[in-house]
C-alpha cells in the first residue's frame, strides 16, 4: 500500500479519481487547494503526488515548485491543458510527468507504478563514476560537484545514471523514456526538460553543456 | 500586360504633365517668335525691293539700257538676287536663269497687273522670299531674298526649346518619384506592419501620426489589428476552454467507470451491459474530443524534426498487437525523415486503425521514397473504397460504406480528415487506391521529408 496524494479542484474529479485509485490498491487523500495539499504532504508525506494546474489561490506550478522544495517526491500533473508550454512549464517547475486528461486509470496507476519503481533505489549497482569535477554515486544516491552535493530529484538521478551507465554512447530519446520513466511510447518532452533541469545543475554554462551533450536526431550522451 | 506600381505611373503621370506644359509652352514661342522673325524679315526685304525697284526704275529710264547692268549696279548684298520680267523675256545678274522657274505663275500675273506681292517659296531646295514689284505695264521687277538664316536660327531655337522641354519632362519624373516616395511612406509602414501581423507578430503597430490625412489611416489599421488579435486569442482561449471543459468531466467519467468495471462481476446482467456500454462510449467520446481538438489546431505549422520512421511505424503496430514484419522498409529510406513526429505517428495510427476498422486489418505498411518526398502506405484486403467516394472519405465525419452497413462503427470519422490534415501540414496529400489482389491502398507523400 502506497499513498498517492490528489491535489484537484474539482470534487467530482477528486472523488472518481479517489475511488478508481483505492481499486487500483492504492491509500489515497484528497486534497481541494494546493495551500491544503502542501499541509497535507508536509504532515504525512504520500509517495506519489498528482496535481491538477488550475487550481484556485496557488496555481498547479507553484505547488509544484514549493513541493520540490521540500522533497524529492515523485510528482504527476493530471491537468486538461495540453498547450506544449504548460507541459513544458509544469516539468520545469519540478514535475516527473505529465498526464492529460482524461487519463485511464489503469494508465495512471502504471504510470504511478513506473515511478515507485524507480524511486526504490532500483537503479542498477554501477561504480561511482567521475567526469571531470562531476561524482556519481548511483549506491549512495549522490550526485557531488567539486566535492559538494548536488540536489537532484529521483528521476533526474535515473536519468543520470542511465545516462552514466552508458557513458560515451548516444541513448535516444525513446531508449531513456523506456529506461527512466519505463514507458514503451512517450512524449519525448518528458525526457527534454529532465535533461534541461539536470543542465542547470550539472553544467558550468547549462547554454553550452560540456558533459551531457544532445546529438540532433539521436539523442543524449554523457562524456566520459 | 504587367500593370505598372502607383509609385511609376505617378511619377509617368508627372513626366506626361510637364511634358505637356513644356512642349505647349515651347511651341506658342517658337510659333511667336517665328512670326515676328518673318514678318520682319519680310518688312525689310520688301523696304529693299522697293527701293532697288526704284533704282532699276530708273536705270531703266536711259535711251538702250543694259537690263543686266542695271541689275548688276545693284548693292543687294549676298542674301538678294534680282530678276527682271520684261514681256516674254527675264533678266538677272547671271545666265543663271533657274530662278525664273521659281517664281509662280500666279504671282506673276498680279505683278503683271500692277499689284505688288510677297510669297515664300523654295528655290533649289532653300527656304526664299519672293518680292514682286510692277515697274511698268509689262515690266516686273523681283527680288529673291535667302531666308537660309533665318531657317538656321529657327532650328538652332526648335532645337534648344525641344531640348528644354525634355529637360522639363525628366525634372516631372524625377520630382514624381520623389514625392510618391514622401508620399508613399506611410504606405510602406502599413505594408512592413501587415507583413509581421502576417508572421504571427501581434503587436506590430502603426506609429501615430499628426497628420490628418494619414490619422486616419494608422487609426483605422491599428483598430482592425486590435480587433483581430482580440478575435484570434478569443478563439485561442475558446478552443482551450472548449477542450478544458470537455475533459474534466471526462476525466471523472473516465475514473468513475472503471470503478463500475472492476465491480462487473458484482453487478446484475442488465446493469453491467449497461456499465460497459456506458464505458465504451465514453472511450470514443474521449477519442472524439481528441480528435476535434486536433483539428481544430489545424493551422499550426508542422514542427520538423528527424525522426526514425521505422521504429515508429513498428511500434504503432506493435501497440495494437499487430506484427511489425508488416513494415516494410525501402533499402533507400535513409536513417531518419525530417516530419513532424507526432503528426506523423497520428498518420500511421489512423491509417492503420482504419485498416483495421473498414479493411479487415492492414496487410502491409510501406515506407519508400520518391526523391526528396517520403512515402508512406498502407494496404488491406478489405472491400476497397469505391471510385466515387475517393474523395469524400477524407472529409470530416464520413465513414467507409462498410461501416454503415455494419452499424457499429467505433471510430470517431475524424481518423483520415486528420490524416488528410497532417499530410497537408507537411505540404503533402493522402490518396487512396485500389490494391492489387483487391482491398484499398491509402497512400501519403511527405515533400521535404528526405534531402
Amino acid at each position: 500500500m502506497t499513498g498517492v496524494l490528489v491535489i484537484e479542484d474539482d470534487d467530482r474529479i477528486r472523488l472518481a479519481l479517489l475511488l478508481a485509485l483505492e481499486d487500483e490498491g492504492y491509500t489515497v487523500r484528497g486534497a481541494a487547494t494546493a495551500e491544503e495539499g502542501l499541509r497535507m504532504q508536509r504532515r504525512d508525506p504520500a509517495d506519489n503526488v498528482l496535481v491538477d494546474l488550475m487550481l484556485p489561490g496557488l496555481d498547479g506550478f507553484e505547488c509544484i515548485r514549493q513541493l520540490r522544495r521540500d522533497d524529492d517526491v515523485p510528482i504527476v500533473v493530471v491537468s486538461a491543458r495540453d498547450d506544449t508550454h504548460d507541459i513544458v512549464a509544469a516539468l520545469e517547475a519540478g514535475a516527473d510527468d505529465y498526464v492529460v486528461k482524461p487519463v485511464a486509470v489503469k494508465e495512471l496507476s502504471a504510470r504511478l507504478r513506473a515511478l515507485r519503481r524507480r524511486t526504490r533505489g532500483a537503479a542498477p549497482p554501477v561504480p561511482v563514476f567521475t567526469c571531470g569535477e562531476l561524482e556519481i554515486s548511483p549506491d549512495a544516491g549522490e550526485v557531488r560537484r567539486a566535492g559538494r552535493t548536488v540536489p537532484v530529484t529521483r528521476t533526474e538521478f535515473r536519468l543520470l545514471c542511465e545516462l552514466a551507465e552508458h557513458a560515451g554512447r548516444v541513448l535516444s530519446r525513446q531508449q531513456l523514456l523506456q529506461r527512466v520513466w519505463g514507458y514503451d511510447t512517450g512524449d519525448e518532452r518528458l525526457v527534454d526538460v529532465h535533461v534541461g533541469r539536470l543542465r542547470q545543475k550539472i553544467e558550468d554554462d547549462p547554454g553550452n553543456p560540456r558533459h551531457l551533450v544532445t546529438l540532433r536526431g539521436l539523442g543524449y550522451k554523457l562524456h566520459r | 500586360m504587367r500593370r505598372l506600381g502607383l509609385r511609376a505611373r505617378v511619377s509617368a503621370g508627372f513626366a506626361v504633365g510637364a511634358l505637356l506644359l513644356a512642349a505647349s509652352m515651347a511651341l506658342v514661342s517658337y510659333e511667336l517668335t517665328r512670326r515676328s522673325l518673318l514678318d520682319e524679315r519680310e518688312r525689310t526685304a520688301l523696304r529693299a525691293a522697293y527701293f532697288d525697284a526704284a533704282v532699276v526704275r530708273s536705270g531703266l529710264d536711259t535711251e538702250q539700257p543694259d537690263i543686266v547692268e542695271v541689275l548688276r549696279s545693284l548693292d543687294t548684298g549676298g542674301n538678294r538676287r534680282p530678276l527682271l520680267h520684261r514681256g516674254d523675256d527675264w533678266y538677272g545678274r547671271t545666265a543663271d536663269t533657274g530662278l525664273t522657274a521659281a517664281v509662280p505663275q500666279e504671282l506673276q500675273q498680279l505683278v503683271r497687273a500692277g499689284a505688288p506681292a510677297v510669297q515664300r517659296v523654295q528655290v533649289n531646295g532653300q527656304p526664299t522670299l519672293l518680292v514682286g514689284v510692277p515697274l511698268a505695264p509689262s515690266i516686273s521687277y523681283y527680288e529673291l531674298t535667302s531666308l537660309r538664316e533665318l531657317d538656321h536660327t529657327l532650328q538652332v531655337l526648335a532645337l534648344a526649346l525641344t531640348a528644354v522641354a525634355i529637360m522639363v519632362a525628366g525634372s516631372g519624373a524625377a520630382l514624381g518619384w520623389y514625392a510618391t516616395r514622401h508620399s508613399l511612406r506611410p504606405l510602406t509602414a502599413v505594408a512592413d506592419a501587415a507583413q509581421k501581423i502576417a508572421a504571427g507578430n501581434f503587436t506590430a503597430r502603426l506609429a501615430s501620426t499628426t497628420d490628418p490625412d494619414l490619422a486616419r489611416l494608422s487609426t483605422s489599421f491599428n483598430d482592425m489589428v486590435d480587433q483581430l488579435s482580440r478575435r484570434i486569442e478569443r478563439d485561442r482561449r475558446f478552443a482551450a476552454d472548449v477542450s478544458h471543459e470537455l475533459r474534466s468531466p471526462l476525466q471523472t467519467l473516465a475514473a468513475a467507470t472503471s470503478v463500475l468495471a472492476n465491480r462487473r462481476d458484482r453487478l446484475d446482467e442488465r446493469t453491467a451491459t449497461a456499465a460497459g456500454l456506458v464505458a465504451d462510449e465514453i472511450t470514443r467520446f474521449q477519442r472524439l474530443v481528441n480528435d476535434l481538438i486536433e483539428l481544430a489546431r489545424s493551422d499550426q505549422a508542422a514542427d520538423r524534426a528527424p525522426v526514425d520512421v521505422v521504429v515508429l511505424a513498428r511500434r504503432t503496430c506493435q501497440a495494437r498487437r499487430l506484427p511489425d514484419t508488416l513494415v516494410q522498409a525501402a533499402e533507400d529510406l535513409g536513417p531518419s525523415w525530417l516530419v513532424d513526429e507526432r503528426r506523423f505517428a497520428q498518420i500511421l495510427a489512423n491509417l492503420v486503425d482504419n485498416a483495421e476498422r473498414y479493411g479487415g486489418g492492414p496487410v502491409a505498411v510501406r515506407l519508400s521514397r520518391q526523391g526528396g518526398t517520403g512515402i508512406v502506405e498502407v494496404d488491406d484486403e478489405g472491400p476497397g473504397v469505391p471510385v466515387g467516394d475517393r474523395e469524400a472519405i477524407f472529409d470530416r465525419f464520413v465513414r467507409g460504406r462498410a461501416a454503415h452497413s455494419r452499424a457499429a462503427g467505433d471510430g470517431t470519422g475524424l481518423g483520415l480528415a486528420l490524416v488528410a490534415q497532417h499530410a497537408a501540414a507537411h505540404g503533402g496529400r493522402v490518396t487512396v487506391g485500389d490494391r492489387p489482389g483487391g482491398g484499398a491502398r491509402f497512400r501519403v507523400e511527405l515533400p521535404g521529408a528526405l534531402p
